[in-house]
């Protein structure tokens, strides 16, 4: 996953994410990728766009 | 390993006041939050009704209120206004617009005051159960510990981790997570200075804009869609709304928020054993206005006494603690059920529908409207729409 440089670190992402795999710290995002089954549902829920799949 | 009866995770408004409710009936208690400043950044429009700080018995202070509302102004997508004034109406809702940072920071002073150890810029990494104890391991600029409560106290936002964690299915679908965006800007030129503003229709697909004065000619603008009713960002379309409004066109953004709000309706599940969920965690928002600061403090004083009080009993299962649901059933809950039901009507009005009804009731004196003339003025503009409003009035 690549977390654009204007993410704003709200947790929305995390909110959506059915696995549980975002970890939102103060400024930063941690992605469990291994167990991560790319429905892209925190993709989309963004408010600003700031999530990409990195083999998009 | 550091010991306490309650850990309280999340230090908004709700957490805040689990913190303080529960080290007031005597429980050991610490409250983390994993930022660098306690109600930064705001996270929402920042609105919420006199009537509810006064159940919560919160003296409104001049540090945090920045404006007394005493209306509200609803626009429909072709600009036909409805306005709720008090001289019109008598409003339950009429309320102050906070400083939502200081409003945090404050209650959290609250807690701290009341005897709760206050963490900040500390992180839950995880959380396991042991000897019918629960142990969070923690990061603190750089240090990374270990917490051993009796009780956890969820209130870690939208984002909540921490219910999932101990087995709670708090993961939102779409539906029920509006995206939100919000600028606060100067040089607002309001109609109605003294009202809160809602727009309803596709300048907001799933949700609605907002504009919330704060005195002068400084707003809160936002919005929140559902992403499952629109492919444009939330930021894309409070771009649209700001550059097509007449109040705002000329206005200066100083600061833009953005984030989650779940309007899906209270969480069923918000317990178990030697842990209890709350605030935004638990959805305690109410789902037509999206408003979660009073209920999130409402349910967040609940899990603070329901806790405080198994620590007493030395009780910490789920059995214990599930007086929690009922309370907060009864406190938040079942007033979400009708609004969710507005909700899902408003959400189902055309534009020409909503056009339509803010015609109807435009000129309308609220004062001597009934229920009944309502629902004729509602059915004449769409009989479809209204029957899925079931037994709301």
């Amino acid at each position: 996953m690549i977390v654009k440089e204007w993410c704003m670190y709200c947790g929305e992402c995390a909110g959506v994410c059915p696995r549980n795999l975002i970890e939102v710290r103060e400024i930063s995002l941690n992605f469990n990728e291994e167990n991560c089954k790319d429905c892209r549902i925190c993709v989309k829920a963004c408010p600003v766009q700031a999530l990409e799949k990195g083999d998009d | 390993m550091i010991e306490t009866d309650i850990l309280v995770i999340g230090a908004g408004p709700a957490g805040s006041t689990a913190a303080k409710h529960a080290a007031m009936a005597g429980s050991s208690v610490i409250l983390m939050d994993k930022k660098s400043e306690i109600g930064t950044p705001k996270r929402c429009a920042e609105g919420v009704s006199k009537e509810g700080l006064k159940k919560l018995g919160i003296e409104p202070s001049e540090r945090w209120v920045t404006k007394e509302a005493s209306g509200i102004r609803m626009v429909s997508p072709k600009g036909i206004a409805v306005n709720l004034t008090e001289d019109k109406v008598k409003l339950p809702e009429a309320g102050y617009i906070l400083e939502r940072k200081v409003f945090d920071k404050y209650m959290a002073m609250d807690a701290g005051r009341a005897g709760a150890q206050i963490m900040i810029k500390t992180l839950a990494t995880g959380m396991r159960r042991e000897n019918g104890q629960m142990v969070v391991t923690a990061e603190r600029m750089g240090e990374e510990f270990q917490i051993k409560a009796k009780i956890v106290i969820a209130a870690d936002g939208p984002e909540s981790r921490v219910g999932r964690w101990a087995g709670l299915r708090t993961s939102l679908k779409p539906k029920d997570m509006e995206s939100c965006a919000q600028f606060e800007m100067a040089g607002v030129e309001m109609e109605e200075p003294d009202c809160i503003e809602f727009y309803f229709g596709s300048v907001s697909p799933g949700g609605y804009a907002w504009i919330f004065p704060k005195g002068d000619d400084i707003a809160n603008v936002g919005l929140g869609v559902l992403t499952t009713m629109t492919d444009k960002s939330a930021y894309e379309h409070l771009l649209e709304f700001v550059k097509n409004n007449s109040a705002t066109k000329n206005a200066q953004a100083v600061e833009i928020n953005v984030g989650g709000d779940p309007v899906g309706g209270l969480l069923k599940k918000k317990v178990t054993d030697n842990v209890l969920v709350t605030g935004d965690a638990a959805s305690m928002v109410n789902p037509l206005t999206g408003g979660g600061i009073i209920s999130g403090m409402l349910g967040g004083r609940i899990a603070g006494q329901v806790a405080a009080q198994a620590v007493i009993e030395g009780d910490y299962s789920k059995k214990s603690l599930e007086i929690y649901e009922e309370l907060c059933e009864n406190e938040v809950g079942k007033s979400f059920e009708k609004y969710l039901k507005a909700k899902n009507y408003l959400l189902s009005l055309s534009d020409e529908e909503l056009d339509q009804i803010a015609e109807a009731f435009q000129d309308s004196d609220f004062e001597s409207i009934n229920t009944a003339e309502m629902i004729r003025k509602l059915v004449k503009i769409s009989p479809k729409a209204l029957l899925k409003l079931g037994k709301l009035f």
